[in-house]
């Protein structure tokens, strides 16, 4: 942990992480966890496309006679942890790698992994590919925290709607969302697999981060989430079909990307409302605009709190544009 | 020497037709709007009750085919096949498997001993269910479960929800007793007990969906109620003469003691007119008498 | 009998002894003759205790007194429905009948509370703080000819055992499989008073066999409940078997035990 921030008051952290952004919470989070202890679980998902959780947030793996891609790479101190994870599935070259946004807790490891996942058959380092609003962020260094490497950096990063590129047998196509969670999220279709990579565009286990400081916004995060739907095809009668990868959390299909994008488009045609009857936040939040998500969906502590996802949906919500 | 294997206990097997002789009108034309009557539901479930907005099973495509969840099909909206399987080499049950009418829902309830699957394994509709017997009595528990509905007028059930049922034949008829835990919406367990008759003429036809929208909308709406705002809700208490706050369902309104409280409330209209014939599909019409 | 099959069913039953499966009675060289258990001993499961009814089915028509002609959910014939819609409360108090509603083939869904004991070793007696109603199951019971009707009517008990078979856990030779005896208690209800199946007046006649299936079972908070599956056959008032099943938690001995007098409204 940043010894400036151990030094301080509960009080004086928590007020710090509430004024920073999530990276920073996501960070501190994991740095008072011992990696060692850390558990890494790989699934199975759909064709040639696995996932490994417990290291930040989701990594997505393809494997297949090209190598291995990757999308996000978890956090720094996990990567060898999970390249060996990797290496139970193939021992190819990491030749590709997509970062779905710029936190930490899914770009930690590109460095790591771009210098382990090389092997005799690389001709290179792999290619990180980002919207180009990733890379314009981690080439600057949040105020008092160091620099991002620029091993880490995206070296192929795109700015039109989408990118696309064959792997392994099969189409993969990097679609941007605007101002989502962030404005440099990217969703990561396997087209042949059926699998679709989200990135922190979707989590259903909470709410959703909208990180106002990168660009994030409620009805992007909205106009997300209907992409997603677009895209993913159900098999019978709305389940299964298209498996979806959250940016955190559980594996998911069409059907559970549909109860959270209702969740979110509920919340905010109620803050709406009352935004425009003049409430203040604290109007609003008196109201318990929420309640019945907040069991579902909520935290008290934490990182990202109920609370902190109020305040943001009113400020996005609020600005002038 | 004869080796005697582990038998089934009681064989489910068979065609069974649903009795729609308990709750007629709520589980065939469907709940009215604000009727949280028998529910031990919590706020948050109030709240998203109040705040939906029926129309949004036609206005979002996603809803049109979306089925009944495994718990809720239990209430018995269609009629049901079960089958078994047995291992060929050892004679025993390895699982019984259901199917029902309604969107063609089939589902497995292994009974080999096999776990759940982890936390992080997918949620389908019909969820993940293992059983266990219990003299003759076979209780069935079921994780994994999608997000879906307690009862089809808003009032919903988690994804986090453990449904434990209890099987039992007696002759001819199937007593299925539910039991939904869910740490989002409820207070406590919510047991239930539907039956079916034993019906071996039956034909379960394809019920088939497809989704199709007819009215054009932008895309992403998503009907809802803002909060304090549905008209609707006190239309079930003044048809039925009821309190207004004992249609609110929770805990409390389910014991004996509730019917003093609102004993002095109560104030039924002189003869019924709504539902006052319900036991079948054919004759369960607002108006039927 | 052929030498193969004497020596086979010798050899059948000695298997069976080594696995440790003791032969039904009767069946074995020198097996003495078991006198016959009571009701109480041999019971499957312990049904005694304290119960509240749990109000989640029918809440509208059991909660509070349903409103006059409506019989939703009840397979009512016509002439069921004329005589429900002549319902009058009133006039049932009157005549001192106002516990019509209370009946064998009702009670169970009056909410309230229910306390299971045994009477004697072969009679299980279920009363009701709901009307104040007592029952009495008799196991290897017979209704006398002389005894009237009544609102419970005489009640017959048996612990549910399959149709047919001996008993013998077999292997495919017709006899009953091991573990098929089920838990449940099995109630045959007949000598009735004519009633109300519910409070607003949908009647059932003299003529109505009420059978009853009593299930327990234990959830995973560790609350025990019961559920009893009532089939109501009456041809007089009912196109089909009246099929409902009621749900009750147990609850510590005594808790909210509130004795009530019949209503007929």
């Amino acid at each position: 942990m940043d010894k400036r921030i151990a030094g301080l008051s509960a009080a004086v952290a928590h007020a710090l992480l509430r004024a920073a952004s999530p990276l920073l919470g996501t960070l501190l989070l994991f740095a008072q966890t011992n990696p060692d202890t850390v558990k890494l679980t790989m699934a199975p998902v759909q064709g040639n496309v696995y996932v490994l959780m417990g290291d930040g947030g989701n990594i997505t793996v393809q494997t297949g006679k090209d190598g291995v891609m990757l999308v996000d790479t978890g956090f720094a101190p996990l990567a060898p942890k999970a390249m060996a994870e990797i290496r139970k599935l193939s021992d190819g070259p990491i030749r590709w790698i997509v970062n779905t946004h710029v936190h930490t807790d899914h770009t930690g490891g590109n460095a790591e992994m771009a210098k382990l996942g090389m092997t005799g058959e690389s001709i290179g380092p792999p290619r990180i590919v980002a919207q180009s609003n990733v890379l314009n962020r981690m080439t600057t260094a949040d105020p008092g925290q160091p620099k991002i490497p620029e091993a880490a950096w995206p070296n192929d990063e795109y700015f039109l709607p989408s990118k696309d590129f064959f792997f392994n047998g099969e189409a993969v196509v990097v679609y941007h969302v605007p101002a989502a969670h962030t404005d440099g999220d990217s969703l990561v279709f396997f087209r042949r697999s059926d699998v679709l990579s989200t990135g922190d565009v979707f989590t259903p286990g909470s709410y959703p981060i909208i990180d106002l400081a990168r660009g994030g916004s409620v009805q992007g995060e909205i106009d997300a989430l209907n992409r997603i739907i677009d895209i993913t095809v159900p098999a019978k009668y709305q389940e299964g079909g298209t498996m979806v990868i959250p940016g955190h959390g559980r594996l998911c299909d069409e059907a559970d990307v549909v109860e959270y994008r209702n969740m979110l488009t509920v919340i905010r045609d109620r803050f709406r409302d009352m935004i425009h009857k003049g409430m203040t936040l604290e109007q609003i939040k008196a109201t318990k605009p929420t309640l019945d998500y907040d069991t579902q969906y909520g935290a008290t502590t934490g990182f990202w709190t109920t609370d902190m996802f109020l305040d943001a949906v009113y400020k996005s919500l609020s600005e002038k544009k | 020497m004869v080796s005697l294997p582990v038998f089934a206990q009681v064989d489910f097997t068979g065609e069974w037709a649903p009795l729609y002789h308990e709750d007629g009108p709520e589980r065939l034309p469907g709940p009215e709007l604000g009727d949280y009557t028998e529910l031990p539901i919590n706020a948050a479930a109030r709240m998203a009750g109040d705040t939906y907005d029926a129309d949004r099973i036609s206005v979002v495509p996603e809803y049109q085919c979306r089925p009944h969840g495994g718990d809720y099909s239990m209430r018995g909206l269609g009629n049901l096949r079960v089958w078994r399987d047995i291992d060929q080499a050892s004679e025993k049950l390895i699982a019984f498997h259901t199917h029902m009418l309604a969107w063609d829902s089939e589902r497995t309830i292994w009974m080999d001993g096999r776990p759940h699957p982890p936390d992080y394994a997918p949620h389908t509709w019909q969820g993940f269910s293992t059983g266990v017997w219990d003299g003759n009595m076979l209780t069935i528990t079921t994780t994994h479960l999608k997000t879906n509905y307690m009862r089809r007028n808003g009032i919903p059930r988690s994804d986090k929800a453990v449904f434990t049922e209890h099987w039992t034949r007696h002759g001819d008829y199937l007593t299925v007793v539910t039991v939904i835990e869910d740490p989002v919406y409820l207070t406590e367990p919510l047991v239930r007990s539907d039956n079916w008759y034993v019906d071996p003429g039956q034909n379960i036809g394809i019920f088939g969906c497809e989704y199709a929208p007819e009215v054009p909308r932008p895309e992403g709406t998503v009907p809802n109620h803002l909060v304090g705002q549905n008209p609707f809700l006190h239309e079930f208490a003044n048809w039925y003469g009821l309190p207004y706050e004992a249609t609110r369902g929770g805990a409390e309104t389910l014991y004996p003691e509730y019917q003093k409280k609102i004993a002095n409330e109560y104030h039924p209209p002189d003869h019924c007119e709504r539902y006052c014939k319900c036991t079948s599909l054919f004759d369960c019409n607002v108006t039927s008498k | 009998m052929t030498p193969r099959l004497a020596i086979f069913s010798l050899i059948v039953p000695a298997c069976i002894l080594a696995q440790g499966v003791p032969p039904p009675s009767g069946i074995g060289p020198g097996a003495p003759p078991q006198a016959p258990k009571s009701a109480e001993a041999s019971a499957p499961a312990d049904f005694t205790g304290y119960y509240v009814s749990v109000v989640t089915e029918d809440w509208r028509w059991r909660m509070v007194t349903p409103i006059k002609g409506d019989f939703a959910s009840i397979p009512l014939n016509n002439e069921g429905r004329r005589v429900g819609n002549a319902w009058d409360p009133d006039k049932d108090t009157a005549a001192g009948e106002q516990c019509k509603s209370y009946g064998a083939p009702a009670i169970m869904r009056v909410p309230g509370r229910v306390h299971i004991s045994w009477a004697d070793a072969n009679t299980l007696k279920l009363e009701t703080d709901a009307g104040t109603q007592t029952r009495l199951l008799h196991f290897m019971g017979k209704p006398a000819q002389t005894d009237k009707p009544s609102w419970q009517g005489y009640s017959v008990a048996n612990w549910e055992r399959p149709v047919r078979g001996s008993g013998f856990p077999g292997f495919g030779l017709g006899a009953t499989r091991e573990g098929a005896h089920g838990k449940a208690l099995e109630v045959v209800t007949t000598q009735l008073r004519a009633g109300y199946l519910r409070k607003n007046g949908p009647p059932y006649s003299e003529n109505t066999v009420l059978k009853e299936y009593y299930d327990l079972h234990k959830e995973r908070n560790g609350d025990t409940w019961f559920t009893v599956t009532t089939v109501v056959q009456d041809p007089t008032y009912l196109t089909e078997p009246f099929v409902t099943s009621t749900d009750f938690k147990k609850i510590p001995d005594g808790e909210g035990w509130s004795p009530s007098v019949c209503t007929a409204k």
